[in-house]
């Protein structure tokens, strides 16, 4: 038996495949989004590993910005519902999950057994989440995957507004012609996005183990920050740009085994 | 169309046509209508007068183009959109318009005015508890009615305005009774249903209101109680609008049972005292406020109100509409977190824009809390 979990978010495409023993046998990331070829691509890549089709897939579940979007899903899921439980199944000990994810930011609360106790997501506002710092690596003309390291060799952490992405935009280009190093611009960026998230994290409470998902998790940039803010240790979930689709997986697993 | 659909959808077409309602009252009584903004005003002395009390609270999906040249970004959407109606001219056929001030915008909202109405503006005491209080509040309300007076050329006798509390309080009495049994028939009176209900009382005449809001309790008590699968909640905030989100906690099988919003049931939650002196029952009723960001308690009863109001309705959960940039909600939510947490209520805070377009993140957050509880 296999069953499939497809996040279907704002910047990126993800799928899960598990098999009858909840075992990841295949998975795969796009980073564009809903209203794209990414889900499409995602589904056939993480299908064509095994060399599956759709059909083979007892139970699907969707989640994500896009949820509603793919017919095939038996069930939509949000995404909320969707990391608690992917990360909760990688990470049984977390009882504070911080995902930052392309458009929002949201810090859960779980309770013993994994379930969401409280959450709470990042208004309206690009300002926090994946979308500021694609926007910012673009202005600082470095890729979005070197921005961690960048950040390690930072020797001050410069003042970057976390209100407003456009703001922060024109502060980065001023410091770029304050001729401050690109370093110290990004370590800023990072304390920038980790306040923003660590202002929805203090209303959980703040219980351990703090575990981040989400695709932002990848920087260590941003963990670094959020950990110093916070002042605990962050861990990072597994490959944790898939755990949605994993809890969507999981999800569509118990839908399977329904009686 | 049964009675029941017939009496909502009567109720829907008011509630969604404020105009209208304004030119059929004109057409019955030959009397035009006089604007109420957010959120307390003394409507029982415009409803002596024989002319209409209108409720101003905004308009959803209104494009702002105008108002920002005259209003911060930061004010209130439901500020923001008075600004641009009244801009467009929308408020000019009004005999006059009464603005209460208690919020920053509100209070510096008289001088911005750009209608051509007359504004009358007042505020309201802040130490409440106080007799001084009603001292001041009376000497607030003479000053409107005699405004209205002048500005209508009409003679406000205390008996009016005795017999326009009566109205009132009826309707309070009706509204609060329709609240109750609205949480009966969750099947019948959805989230939207149960808005417009509420919200064509700021546009009707009260007595008439009563009456439509009778008829329609008595026909819903007519019918069987089926028990409801879905999830109630206690909505607290300023408003809940648009439909469209309405609509979301529709679709995702969640029921209002019970409200502590501005524009509903803070409106009609107590009666204006018994007495004599009309301006004095009035202003004894400020007094009766409590459990409102908008008016100081020094308690902070609000979060327990809210709790109690949870349990009395055998409510699941409570959703918070935030109105987006109300600096005393804001205030307030913390504090309101604090004990929906200790009491081990749920809670879900949303955000209120009457401007926004989306509300896929609502969805997100609404569904989420579903799925959580």
């Amino acid at each position: 038996m296999y069953v499939l979990g497809l996040d279907v978010g704002s910047a990126s495409s993800k799928v899960v495949i598990l098999d009858g023993d909840k075992n990841i046998v295949s998975s795969s990331v796009f980073q564009v989004g809903t209203g794209s070829s990414g889900p499409s691509r995602a589904l056939d890549e993480a299908l064509g590993k095994i060399n599956l089709t759709l059909d083979d897939m007892k139970k699907i579940v969707a989640t994500g910005y896009g949820r509603y979007a793919f017919e095939k899903a038996d069930k939509q899921i949000s995404e909320i519902s969707c990391h608690a439980k992917g990360i909760f199944h990688l990470v049984p000990t977390a009882r504070t999950i911080i995902d930052i994810g392309g458009q929002d930011a949201k810090a859960i609360r779980l309770d013993n057994n994994g379930m969401v106790s409280q959450f709470f997501m990042n208004d309206k506002c690009a300002a926090g989440t994946g979308r500021f710092l694609e926007v910012m690596s673009r202005v600082l003309e470095i890729d979005i995957t070197q921005m961690a390291e960048y950040d390690s060799r930072a020797t001050e952490v410069v003042n970057v507004s976390s209100t407003c992405t456009v703001f922060a935009e024109s502060e980065v280009i001023s410091h770029l012609s304050n001729n401050v190093p690109k370093e110290n611009i990004i370590a800023g960026i990072h304390a920038s996005v980790a306040s923003k998230a660590c202002g929805l994290a203090y209303r959980t409470g703040l219980e351990d183990d703090i575990v981040m998902g989400g695709g932002v998790a990848q920087n260590a940039g941003v963990v670094r920050a959020i950990s110093r803010e916070l002042r605990r240790p962050v861990i990072v979930a597994p490959n944790p740009q898939i755990t949605g689709a994993l809890g969507a997986a999981l999800f569509a697993y118990d839908e399977a085994n329904k009686h | 169309m049964s009675k029941i659909d017939t009496i909502l959808s009567q109720l829907d077409a008011i509630s969604k046509n404020p105009r209208k309602a304004m030119e059929d009252f004109k057409a019955k009584t030959g009397k035009g209508a006089v604007g109420i903004l957010p959120i307390y005003a003394p409507e029982e002395i415009v409803y002596a007068t024989g002319y209409l009390p209108i409720g101003i609270w905004g308009a959803t999906k209104k494009q702002i183009l105008k108002a920002t040249t005259n209003l911060p970004a930061f004010a209130c959407s439901i500020m923001q959109s008075i600004m641009e109606l009244e801009l467009n001219g929308t408020y000019d056929d009004l005999a006059a318009v009464i603005i209460s001030s208690p919020c920053d915008t509100l209070k510096c909202f008289g001088q911005k005015w750009k209608g051509k109405s007359p504004v009358i503006q007042f505020a309201h005491s802040q130490n409440r508890d106080m007799e001084a209080s009603n001292v001041y509040m009376v000497g607030e309300y003479k000053c409107i009615k005699e405004k209205l007076e002048n500005i209508l050329g009409v003679t406000i006798t205390d008996d009016a305005i005795n017999a326009a509390i009566d109205v009132y309080n009826e309707n309070r009495a009706v509204m609060r009774l329709f609240s109750d049994v609205a949480a009966m028939y969750p099947q019948v009176i959805t989230p939207v249903k149960r808005h417009a209900v509420i919200k064509a009382r700021q546009f009707m005449d009260k007595a008439e209101h009563t009456k439509m809001v009778r008829e329609l309790i008595c026909e819903l008590m007519q019918q069987p109680v089926v028990p409801f699968k879905g999830k109630k909640v206690v909505l607290t905030g300023i408003q809940a609008e648009p439909d469209e989100l309405l609509n979301i906690f529709e679709e995702f099988g969640i029921a209002v049972v019970a409200d502590d919003l501005a524009q509903e049931s803070r409106q009609f939650r107590t009666d204006v005292p018994a007495g004599n002196d009309p301006l004095y029952r009035l202003a004894k009723q400020w007094q009766n406020v409590t459990a409102c960001a908008l008016a100081i308690d020094r308690d902070k009863p609000r979060g327990k109100f809210i709790v109690d109001l949870v349990k009395e309705h055998g409510a699941d959960a409570v959703i918070v509409c935030m109105m987006k940039f109300c600096d005393p909600e804001e205030y307030d939510y913390p504090i309101l977190l604090e004990d929906f947490e200790k009491a081990n209520v749920k809670n879900l805070k949303i955000e209120i824009d009457q401007q926004s377009e989306s509300l896929e993140q609502i969805r997100t957050r609404v569904q989420s809390f579903v799925e959580m509880m």
